[in-house]
Formats: C-alpha cells, structure tokens, sequence
C-alpha cells in the first residue's frame, strides 16, 4: 500500500503530510510512493536511520528557514548546517528520465549534462555536510567525483554547464573567430555543431557506467530531505519515537491528533490527550456524544500509518503492534456512499473486515457507531453478533458504539463525559449496561430550543 | 563596439530604465525587428541585459500568417530566459546557468549566458505573473535591464507592474489607411500617457485588488459593491459628491457611458491601474472626457519610442516619410521607421542578420 493512496484517508493523515516539509518536490514523490512496511526489521531500522537525524535536528534553533540567507549571529553551528543542508536540497531534482535515457545509450544533451552535473555536485555538497555533522554513516551519498571531473574540466564547481572550450582547441580557436564579428557566421557556427555533437557523444559515454550510481545518489538524497523533515516534524508537533511490541499489546499514552490540536491551539484552547490500549480482544468504546470517540478512532488508526510509514506518532509515548491490514471505518466517510444507502455502504465496509479476517491476516479494525443509520433493537442486534464473531479472531478490533449490546466479557471504555458542566474526555474503564445517557444533558448545553429538550426530558423519563 | 548613441537618440533613453517592453500593436508591425535594433545597440561593455519573451518568439517565419520573421540575435554575454525545447534548438554557445521553476508548456525555462553572438528563439514565461517572477528571479544576476519581447498584440505585457518602460510598434498591418493608423496608434500613445492620479489617491488605491471605488470629499473610500466595471448598475445613494472613482479591473465603453448617460460622478476623476486596463474606444474616450472629466493611471510606463512598419505582409507599402511625419505630429514623439534607417547605414547588423539567414 502506498502512502500516496492513504493520503486521504479520514483519519487525517493528509494534515501530517501536508505539514512536512520536504525541500524538494522529488522527494515527496518518493515518500508519497513508499510503501507500508509490515516487518518488524525495515520499521526498527527507519527509526534508528530517523534517531540519528532528530539527535541533529534536536540541537538547531528552528524558525522558518529563510531561503538563502543565513543570519543571525546566535545561531549555532548545528543550525547553520541544517540551513545549508535544507538549501542545497531545494535544488534536488527527479532527473530519473535523464539517467535512464543516458543508460540506454543515448547521446544527452546540454540541459541533461547540465542537470547530471548538478546531481553530481549537489551530491558533493551534501555528502561534505553530512560528514561535518557525523550523518554519512547513517546515509550514503555515493561519491560523484568522477562525474564532477568529466562535466567540470576546468575545476569551477560551479553549477553551469556548457561545451566548456577545454574539451578542444579546435572549438575553442572556433569560437574565438565567432566572438570576433558581432554577426551571425553561418558556416563557423555549424563547425561548432559539429564539435559540440561529438563532444556529447564522448561525455555521454564517458558517463554512462555512472548512471547506476546517480541513481542512488539521487534516491540517497531525497531520503536525507526526508529523514529531516520527519524530523523536524517530530520537534515541531511533538510526537515520539514508537517502541514495537512484543507482547501483542498497544500501549499509548498521551495520544493526540494532531489537526484537531492545532486547530484547538489555534483558538487559544487545550487539547486533552488520553492514555488507551489495544489488544487482540475487541475493545468498546460508549459514551457520551462530543465525547471525543471519534477522534480516538481516527487517532488510533493515524499513528498506526505513522508506524508502518516510519513517522514520528503523536503521543507520549507509544509500545505499538504491526499489523497487515488496516481499517478504519469512521462515520464521515463520504466515499464510501457511492450508490448505496448509508446502510448498504457501511454493511459492505464491515463485510469486508469480516473477509480479510478469515485471511490469516493480522488486522486492526476500527469501526465507528457500526449499524448507526438503521433501527436501535435490531442495530444492537448486529453489534452485539459483530462483537461475539470477530472476537476470536487475529484482530485489534476497536467499536464504538451508543447502543446497549452485549460485551462478551470483552473490555469497554467511555468517555468520562461532563464533570461540573465540563467535558473530561479521559477514557476510563466501565461494563456492560452502563451506557452512559448525556445525550439530553450535552443538548442543553449546546443551547438547543429549551421547549424542545424539556419535551424530550419528558418522553424520556416515560 | 562603438555605434554612436546620439544617431539613435532611443537607445539612450531606454538606458536609463531597469526594464523595457517591446509591443506591437499588430503582429508583423515590426516588433521583433525593434527588438534586434535595440538589441545590436546596447552598451554591453557597461550594462548586464537580460532578455525573454512572452510567449513563443523569434520564430523564423510566423506561427500565424506565415510570413518570414527575423530571428532573435543575441550578442556575447547577454542573459536570456528560454523554454528547455527552445533552448536546445539555439544556434549559438551559451552556458547553461540554471532551469528554472517556471514551467511553459514547451518546458521550463532555462536561464543561459550568450558565449558567442548568435541567433536564438525565445520563448519565456505565458503569464505576466510568470515574467515578474521570472525577473524577480534574475535579480542574483545583477542585471541592469530586461528586454521582453512580446507576442502577438498582448498588451498587458506592457503594464508597468512588469516594466518600467516600453516601445511600442506600429505599421501598415495595423492599419493600411496612413490617416486611420496615425489616429489609432495616436489613441494607444495617449492611453499610455495619461496622467497618474495625485499620491494621495495613488497611496490609498494602490492595494486594491477588485471592485469599483469612490473617494468623496472628505477622502473616504466607498466600495461601490460592484464586482467589476461591466456590471452596470452602480448604487449612487449618498455618493453624489464623490472626488475620486476607481475601478480596479477593465474599464469598458459600457460603464463609461453609463456614468457619462446618467450623469453621474460628475466632478469625479476616473482613476484605473494602468492604461492596459482601459477598453474603450476612442469615441467613448473623447466623448466622455469632453468637457471636465477625466481619466488618470496608479501607474505608468515610459513610453520611449514609437517605431513603425510601412510594409504589411498583404503587401501594401505605405509612405515611411510621411508616415513618420503624420504620426510624430499626432503624438508629439519622435517616429523611426527602423529597417529604413537601419538600411541607411553601413553599419547594418540586423542587414547582416539578415542576409545570412
């Protein structure tokens, strides 16, 4: 699975890829085309490559970067590498297309040498710096030199490019008699052609066994671009490296959204983070509404993406369990309604958790207020059995749910709900038959019609 | 290179400003042979130029009526901005400096440095936006003036947010009547000479970005409500007495005689961006500021030259000398047919570029 597919997913990860700022557009290609790492060892060795750089990142002050310009006389040598590092990577281009036609025996042409040397003492630069803050060890950039000797005869390094005259006197003594009249010579100009074509022929092959390396180099630093923004992400929104566990238990503590927390910071309020385990038993979730359930869910289902991409996961701290296959059925999913009821759609949704569990799959499968939109009796009736079905099987099953079912013993959790008028969204743990009955209390304070809420206090109570 | 500025009296002008645009007020008026003459007779020795085009440009014959073209000659250690296609097609060495963001639909424009002189086509930015940016953008070359050629008649090219100052040229393609082409490129010259509003106005207008405006009396703006200037109904309620009105977007016959009709903003100056915003047609324009009124810019643009074209690719040839004469009488500026001065002098390069291609 592609993290470019799961962008849109509703529990937010389009936030956390938005806010991460890559320096190049070619790398966050790469990252959008990555895929979903389902072993331990690739998840375990991208934190450890990711540590590193946080342990960089951790010592640099970090405002905006402004482009080009490295200022201010207390900033520390750490900061400035970063800088520098961030600047240089803005000019990290995908030049794939070039490499692959200079593997295939073509003759490239100027804006192709150009942009190879470019790679090549972009990758220079790079390198050098990586090394003056110990991170070449953690990523390789391959040495490019030979390729900086054939594009630089005259030992510039600077990132122009042009049939430079050093490649034969013949051009060079050509181009003088061109220079000399301020007209266009015709024969003298085609002479040149003809010298220029040959000499691309000649560094085109002269080329051509390094276009295995450049691809590497190029691959090489856009995981450096990436490795910093997901780092500096991490500083920035505060989130944590994730342990993995060993013993088929989640454990987070402190977890939050991260959209929903700006958003909230935004408006000079605080977010309440919640402590929550997951194990390969169901897990219920009651209580109140606007109780932050949903929230949960979609947070739940984010930091485990966030695992399984190698992101820094929004929490204190986080022991987490890799899964095969993930669900995450919310209620505000307007894909899913495409020609069917909202019951049709949903019942399709869960049918296929159902599916992939007979799969030998392990699963993590997030359902939010299953058979919501049909009658309560016979709802109850079908979560109940959704509970019951599903609870044996190799699944992290999470529902929520207001209705009264059944728990088989299974684990349930609300919302702690008001206390004094306010809302306390701590998950604390309760048991069946206790669905808590807010509804009326919330409405009220939400200032909804009083005739209304007495009306419905009235019919309640009968 | 020693061409005497004081036989073209233009290029000395143009000179003084950081950007110039070259504008034809018809296709094959002769813009791209302006563009070339100037271009032979900068001082290279003491001023960093820099050129691109809107659009594609210096094609060897025209996209459009297929008529032939000159081609673009560039002189040693000019920079240039060309599309990626383009700029593999040059027939000249260049270093390549840099690719650019700037994306064309013949690919992204590439910034390179003239080696040897040479012909080129160019192709820049599409947008005026994008010719902005991409100036912005030559700024760490320390260029001392911009040439943009422009493509077909755009004229928004010429507004002064993109340059300081701009040539404009005419000919028989715009019109094979001597008399109707002196008196609508003599409409053209005056929109571009109209007068720029107080600084107060200027200061208080300036980041206005839609609607239509009204100062009153007291310098109290008022936004009319009216999304744009072709919309007709205008609310007047309590506004009778209003000094100033503004109207960011186009300003066209329909609202200009609307105003006029109703006698509305009677005392009001009528203020808009640039005359590249203003629409109208020289009897709405005359019959409107006939009498007291008048219309003025936020900004403007130097005009330096008017060049004409006598000959139009349907073949009629038209009196140079009267031509000039008529014109430079109408529009008080002076007039050069260049390709006939150009002829003249022994010194030719556009004639050497000429005959070589």
């Amino acid at each position: 699975m592609q993290l470019r597919k799961l962008i849109d997913s509703t529990c937010g990860l389009r936030f956390m890829i938005d806010n991460l700022c890559t320096h190049s557009s070619y790398s966050r290609k790469i990252m959008l085309e990555s895929s979903m790492m389902y072993d331990r060892s690739s998840i375990e060795k991208s934190y450890e490559v990711m540590k590193e750089f946080y342990q960089f990142v951790a010592q640099c002050v970090v405002p905006e970067p402004v482009e080009g310009t490295i200022s201010g006389a207390s900033t520390s040598s750490a900061t400035l590498y970063l800088r520098t590092l961030q600047f240089k990577l803005c000019n990290l281009k995908d030049i794939n297309n070039t490499i692959s036609r200079l593997a295939t025996s073509a003759v490239i042409d100027d804006i192709e040498l150009y942009e190879v040397k470019s790679l090549a003492l972009l990758s220079a630069d790079v390198k050098n710096i990586l090394e003056k803050i110990s991170l070449d060890k953690i990523i390789e950039i391959p040495d490019l030199e030979e390729i900086v000797k054939i594009l630089d005869p005259d030992g510039l390094r600077i990132a122009t490019f042009y049939i430079y005259d050093s490649y034969s006197e013949e051009l060079a003594s050509l181009r003088k008699k061109l220079k000399e009249k301020e007209v266009y010579q015709e024969e003298v100009y085609n002479e040149v052609i003809r010298i220029e074509d040959e000499i691309r022929a000649d560094l085109s092959e002269k080329l051509r066994p390094y276009s295995a390396i450049m691809v590497t180099a190029l691959n090489a630093l856009a995981d450096v671009d990436i490795n910093i923004a997901k780092a500096l992400q991490m500083k920035e929104m505060g989130l944590c490296f994730p342990t993995l566990s060993s013993n088929n238990i989640s454990s987070y503590k402190g977890i939050f959204h991260p959209e929903v927390k700006s958003i909230l910071k935004n408006e000079k309020r605080e977010y309440q983070c919640v402590d929550i385990d997951l194990s390969m038993k169901p897990l219920i979730i009651m209580g109140a509404n606007m109780g932050g359930k949903t929230i949960v869910l979609k947070t739940l289902a984010m930091c485990q993406y966030l695992l399984q991409f190698g992101f820094g996961v929004p929490a204190e701290s986080a022991d987490m369990m890799i899964y095969d296959e993930i669900f995450c059925l919310t209620t505000d999913d307007q894909s899913i309604n495409k020609g069917l009821s909202s019951f049709a759609a949903e019942m399709k949704n869960i049918d296929a958790v159902i599916k992939a569990s007979k799969q030998n799959k392990k699963i993590l499968a997030l359902i939010d207020e299953p058979a919501r939109t049909t009658n309560p009796t016979e709802g109850t009736a079908l979560v109940s059995s959704l509970v019951k079905l599903l609870q044996d099987r190799e699944m992290s099953l999470v529902i929520v749910t207001h209705y009264n079912i059944k728990t088989y013993n299974n684990k349930c959790l609300r919302v702690k709900g008001l206390v004094d008028g306010k809302m306390n969204y701590e998950l604390v743990e309760t048991h069946e038959g206790e669905v808590p009955h807010e509804a009326l209390n919330i409405a009220e304070t939400l200032g909804i019609d009083p005739q209304w809420i007495e009306m419905a206090k009235e019919f309640y109570v009968d | 290179m020693n061409y005497e500025l004081k036989n073209m009296p233009f290029i000395e002008e143009l000179i003084k400003y950081k950007s110039c645009s070259i504008v034809g007020l018809e296709k094959n008026t002769g813009k791209t042979e302006c563009f070339n003459y100037v271009m032979q007779r900068l001082p290279l020795e003491t001023k960093r130029v820099a050129v691109s085009s809107i659009g594609i440009d210096g094609e060897t014959t025209d996209q459009v009526t297929k008529t032939a073209k000159p081609e673009i000659f560039l002189r040693e250690g000019m920079y240039f901005g060309t599309s990626e296609k383009h700029y593999l097609m040059k027939r000249l060495s260049s270093e390549l400096l840099e690719i650019s963001d700037e994306s064309t639909s013949l690919g992204n424009i590439v910034i390179g440095k003239a080696l040897t002189p040479g012909k080129i086509l160019l192709s820049g930015p599409s947008s005026s936006s994008g010719l902005v940016r991409w100036m912005d953008e030559m700024k760490k070359y320390d260029i001392d003036l911009t040439i943009i050629d422009g493509a077909l008649s755009r004229m928004s090219l010429a507004s002064p947010t993109v340059s300081e100052s701009m040539i404009l040229a005419t000919g028989a393609a715009y019109s094979a009547n001597i008399n109707t082409l002196v008196q609508k490129t003599a409409f053209v010259v005056q929109m571009i000479n109209l007068d720029i509003t107080s600084q107060e106005n200027c200061d208080t207008l300036n980041n206005i970005k839609n609607g239509v405006w009204a100062i009153d009396e007291e310098g109290e703006l008022h936004d009319l409500k009216v999304a744009s200037s072709l919309s007709i109904n205008i609310n007047t309620d309590g506004l009778k007495k209003c000094k100033t009105l503004f109207v960011s977007g186009a300003l066209t016959d329909n609202f200009v005689n609307n105003i006029r009709q109703n006698r509305i903003f009677n005392e009001a100056e009528l203020v808009v961006r640039d005359f590249t915003k203003i629409f109208l047609t020289p009897m709405t324009y005359n019959s409107f500021v006939n009498g007291k009124r008048k219309i003025s810019v936020l900004q403007k643009s130097k005009l330096i030259a008017v060049c004409v074209n006598p000959t139009s690719p349907n073949g009629i040839i038209l009196d140079s000398e009267k031509l000039c004469n008529l014109l430079s009488e109408a529009i008080k500026l002076p007039v050069y047919d260049l390709k006939k001065n150009v002829c003249n002098s022994e010194n030719s390069l556009i004639q050497h570029a000429d005959c070589a291609s």
